[in-house]
C-alpha cells in the first residue's frame, strides 16, 4: 500500500509536469477547437473488455467487499450515481459528482481537478481501487483474491496470457472503460431538430459556450472558474468533511485545516489563481448525466444555462448573456441532442470464490 | 509529525530489533536450570518514558479502543477482535479480521500485554503503540488510512477537547490515538489470581492439584524451559511442530489471506508459489532457521482466551497439555523445506492422567476473575459551521 502510494505520488508528480506544459502552452486560445464527431479510437482487445466489465462489476475489488466500480457507475444512471455528490467507501462520503465513464477514452485528463492524465486509464482505475476514501483495497489483497476465482483466472490467461497481477487488473478495467463509447448522437448523425440547429448556432455563437466546451469532446480539458459555489454538505456532513480533508492533506493543500471550499485546480496547480477552478466537463450524454456541476448542485440543465445566462457566480471568469426564453430551450435542445443510443447494458454474473482444493498440495 | 523523522526512527527501532534477535537467537538452545527466571508473581506493568499513565489519557484510550471510525469502514473497533466478553480476544480458532477477508493467525489478549516486550506472534511490533497502529491499519485487520482517521478524530468535538487536555495539541494527532490506546491498554493487567497470591505468601489461594502441578510445571513437564518469569514466557521463538489448522484447507477467505501475507511480508517467489505454512519469525528474520517460530505466548488468563496456540487448533488446555506430552507435533517445516527447525527441547513426558490434570489446574490457576468492561459510550461527529466545531442535536 505504501509502495502503491509513492507511485501514486511519483505519478501524481509526472501528470503535474504535462499539465503543466498543456497549461502554459496558450497559443491556440482564441480559436476553439471545432466541434464534431468522435474519432475512431483502436477497439481494446475484446478479451480484456470482457475481463474488465466482469472486474469492473465485482464488489470485491473493494476492501470490505462492500462496493465496485458500478456502484456509483451505474449502467442505468448512464455510468453515474445521479446523486450531486458521490457516496464513497463507508465511512467516507466523497465531496465531489461522479462523473460518467461513457467516452473516457476520449479524455486528456481525469477527475474535476484534473488530477490524473487522460493518457493514462489504468492508473485512474489505480486510484478508485486503493485510495481509501474510494474502494480502500490493498492491491495485494485483490491479486491474491483474483487468483480465487477459477474463471478469473481462465479469462486472465485469455486476456494477457498469464496469471493475475495488479497491472493486469488495472488494464482489464481501463479496456472496458475505453469500450464505452457513445453512438448515433443527433449531432454526430446529422439529425438534428430545427431547435437543436438553432441551438447549435447559439452555443458556437452568442452564448459562447464553445469557448471552453469545444473539441469531440465538447471540452477544452483546461480549468476554468465558473464560480459555482460551494455544496452546504461540504462542510456540514462529517463524513464529507473529514474525507475531503484527508484528500486535501494527501494532495498537499496548504492549511488543509482550515479549509472550508473545494480548490479545485489548485490541487494540481498550487496557484492561487487556480483556487475554485475545474476542468471543463465534456457535454457528450450530457442530458442523461443530472445533475450537474463539480458537486452536483444544478439539477436541470435549465438551471445550467440560466447560471451561466447571468454570468456564472462568484469571481467567475464569465460575463453575462442576454438569452431569451426560446433560446434558453434552443441551448437544452442542442445538448440533448448530444446523446447516443440509450445504454442497453445488462451486468455480468460475477463467478464465486472457490476454495483450493488440494491446498497442501497445490502451488500458490 | 515529521515523515522523515518518523521513518527514521522506524528504521531505528528495526535495527535495535534486529540486534536484539541476533542476541537472544545466538545464546544457544540449551539452558542450565540457574538461567531460567523463576516463576514470579507479576509487578506492575512497566510504564514507557514516552507515554506516562495518565487518567485523562487512558479515559481517552478506552474510548478510542472502542471506536469504529479508529479503521477503514467504520464497522469494527480494537475491540470487536479483543473483545472484553471473550477474554480480550475474539474467541476463533483464526481471527476474524477486516470485512471480506480473514485474518490467519489467532487473536491474542489485551490482558497483561503490558508486560510484552514484543507484540504479535512473530514479534513484528515491539510497543502496543506500534501494535496499535500496524492492527488499526493492515488489510485484513483495520483497513485503516492515517490521514482519514485523524480527520474523522479531528471532526468529533469530545476528542478534539480530550486530546488537547491530554495531550497538549491544536487538534488530534494520529500517533497521540495510538498512545492513548497503548496506555489504556496497559491498564488491562491481572496481577491477583490464585497463582499471585500463592507467590505473595497466601498458601491457600492455589488448589492442592494446582500447586501439585505447579512441580510439574517446573519439573517433570519441563515447561518452565521456556515459560518462566512472572509473565511465563521466556519471550523467545518456537518451532513446536504445532499441527496446520485444518481451515486453511476448506476456507477461501483464509486462502486468499494466506497467499497475500506471503506476498505482503516479501518472501521469495520460490517460498510465495510452495508454502503451506505459516513461518512466524522468519517474515521478520528472513533467516531459515527462524522459519516456523513463534513467540512464546504468556500463561495467564488463559481460562478465557481459548482455543490455543499461533493458529488456534487446540481448544483445550488438555489438548494442549496432550500435545506437550507427546513432545510436540510433526516439524511442518521440514515437510518443504530442506531443513527442519523443530525445537529440540519438546520431549515425551509420560504424564499420567492425574499430573495432566494438575498441570492443567496448575493452569488455570494463573487465571483470576474475569475482567469485564462496559463498552463505552462513544463521542458523536460535530459540525463546523463556521463559528466552530459543534455537536448537532438531530433535527
Amino acid at each position: 500500500m505504501k509502495a502503491l502510494t509513492r507511485m501514486a505520488g511519483i505519478s501524481a508528480l509526472i501528470c503535474s509536469a504535462f499539465m503543466w506544459m498543456a497549461f502554459s502552452s496558450s497559443a491556440d486560445e482564441d480559436v476553439p477547437a471545432a466541434i464534431g464527431p468522435l474519432p475512431e479510437l483502436e477497439a481494446p482487445n475484446p478479451d480484456q473488455v470482457e475481463l474488465g466489465k466482469h472486474l469492473f462489476f465485482d464488489v470485491r475489488l473493494s476492501g470490505d467487499g462492500s462496493i465496485s466500480c458500478a456502484s456509483c457507475h451505474q449502467p442505468e444512471n448512464n455510468w453515474t450515481d445521479g446523486k450531486d455528490l458521490s457516496l464513497a467507501y463507508p465511512g467516507s462520503k466523497y465531496f465531489r459528482n461522479t462523473q460518467s465513464i461513457m467516452n473516457m477514452a476520449y479524455k486528456r485528463y481525469f477527475y474535476w481537478d484534473g488530477r490524473l492524465s487522460g493518457k493514462d486509464p489504468a492508473t485512474q482505475v489505480r486510484d478508485k481501487i486503493t485510495e481509501t476514501h474510494f474502494m480502500n483495497l490493498d492491491g495485494r489483497i485483490m491479486q491474491e483474491r483474483l487468483k480465487q476465482i477459477p474463471e478469473y483466472v481462465k479469462m486472465f490467461q485469455k486476456a494477457f496470457g498469464g496469471e493475475s497481477s495488479f497491472g493486469k487488473t488495472l488494464n482489464a478495467i481501463a479496456a472496458f472503460e475505453k469500450s464505452q463509447i457513445s453512438k448515433n448522437a443527433p449531432f454526430d448523425t446529422g439529425k438534428l431538430s430545427k431547435q437543436a440547429k438553432k441551438g447549435m448556432k447559439l452555443f458556437k455563437g452568442k452564448a459562447g459556450c464553445i469557448k471552453c466546451h469545444n473539441g469531440p469532446m465538447f471540452s477544452d480539458f483546461k480549468a476554468h472558474k465558473t464560480g459555482v459555489a460551494d455544496h452546504p454538505d461540504l462542510m456540514t456532513d462529517p463524513e464529507r468533511a473529514s474525507t475531503f480533508r484527508s484528500v486535501m492533506k494527501f494532495l498537499g493543500i496548504p492549511n488543509y485545516e482550515n479549509l472550508r471550499s473545494d480548490p479545485g485546480f489548485f490541487t494540481v496547480s498550487k496557484l492561487d489563481k487556480d483556487f475554485g477552478s475545474f476542468v471543463t466537463p465534456s457535454l457528450r450524454e450530457v442530458a442523461g448525466t443530472a445533475p450537474y456541476m463539480h458537486n452536483g448542485t444544478f439539477e436541470t440543465l435549465e438551471d445550467v444555462i440560466d447560471f451561466y445566462a447571468k454570468g456564472g457566480g462568484k469571481n467567475a471568469e464569465l460575463k453575462p448573456l442576454k438569452l431569451s426564453k426560446k433560446n434558453r430551450a434552443a441551448l437544452v435542445a442542442f445538448l440533448e441532442s448530444l446523446s447516443g443510443d440509450e445504454i442497453d447494458f445488462e451486468a455480468p454474473v460475477i463467478p464465486d470464490y472457490q476454495v483450493i482444493e488440494n491446498w497442501l498440495e497445490t502451488k500458490n | 509529525m515529521n515523515k522523515f523523522k518518523r521513518s527514521r526512527f522506524l528504521l531505528i527501532s528495526a535495527l535495535a530489533v534486529l540486534g536484539c534477535m541476533v542476541l537472544a537467537m545466538s545464546s544457544g538452545a540449551k539452558k542450565g536450570a540457574s538461567e531460567i527466571p523463576a516463576l514470579a508473581s507479576l509487578p506492575a506493568p512497566p510504564i514507557p518514558a514516552d507515554n506516562v499513565q495518565t487518567p485523562e489519557k487512558v479515559e481517552l484510550g478506552k474510548l478510542l479502543f472502542f471506536d469504529a471510525r479508529l479503521g477503514g469502514d467504520v464497522s469494527i473497533s480494537c475491540g470487536d477482535c479483543h473483545s472484553p466478553s471473550i477474554g480480550w480476544q475474539d474467541g476463533a480458532d483464526i481471527c476474524r479480521g477486516y470485512p471480506g477477508t480473514s485474518h490467519w493467525r489467532n487473536c491474542q489478549t489485551i490482558i497483561n500485554s503490558a508486560y510484552f516486550d514484543k507484540l504479535f506472534w512473530g514479534g513484528a511490533s515491539r510497543s502496543l503503540e506500534g501494535q496499535a497502529k500496524s492492527a488499526a491499519k493492515g488489510g485484513v485487520a483495520g483497513n485503516g488510512e492515517d490521514d482519514l482517521m485523524e480527520e474523522r478524530l479531528r471532526q468529533i468535538p469530545d476528542y478534539v477537547k480530550r486530546f488537547k487536555q491530554v495531550f497538549g495539541t491544536e487538534r488530534p494527532e494520529m500517533m497521540d490515538a495510538w498512545r492513548a490506546i497503548a496506555a489504556f491498554e496497559r491498564t488491562l493487567v491481572q496481577r491477583d489470581t490464585p497463582f499471585d497470591k500463592y507467590m505473595n505468601g497466601d498458601k491457600t489461594a492455589m488448589s492442592k492439584d494446582a500447586i501439585k502441578g505447579m512441580k510439574l510445571f517446573k519439573g517433570k513437564a519441563n515447561c518452565t524451559q521456556c515459560h518462566n518469569g512472572a509473565m511465563m514466557t521466556d519471550q523467545k521463538y518456537y518451532n513446536l511442530g504445532v499441527p496446520e489448522n485444518i481451515v486453511f484447507e476448506e476456507d477461501a477467505l483464509k486462502q486468499i489471506t494466506f497467499r497475500y501475507e506471503q506476498y505482503a511480508k516479501g518472501v521469495s517467489e520460490e517460498i510465495y508459489r510452495k508454502v503451506k505454512t505459516d513461518l512466524g519469525l522468519y517474515y521478520r528474520s528472513k533467516r531459515m532457521e527462524d522459519m516456523g517460530k513463534f513467540r512464546t505466548p504468556m500463561l495467564r488468563y488463559l481460562v478465557y482466551t481459548p482455543p490455543y496456540m499461533h493458529n488456534g487448533v487446540f481448544w483445550s488446555l488438555e489438548e494442549v497439555v496432550d500435545f506437550y506430552n507427546d513432545g510436540g507435533g510433526e516439524d511442518q517445516i521440514a515437510k518443504g523445506f530442506d531443513k527442519g527447525t523443530k525445537t529440540n527441547l519438546l520431549k515425551p513426558l509420560n504424564l499420567t492422567d492425574e499430573e495432566k490434570a494438575q498441570l492443567v489446574a496448575f493452569l488455570e490457576s494463573a487465571s483470576g476473575e474475569e475482567i469485564i468492561l462496559d463498552i463505552p459510550a462513544l463521542p458523536q461527529y460535530g459540525v463546523d459551521r463556521g463559528d466552530g466545531l459543534k455537536v448537532e442535536t438531530a433535527k
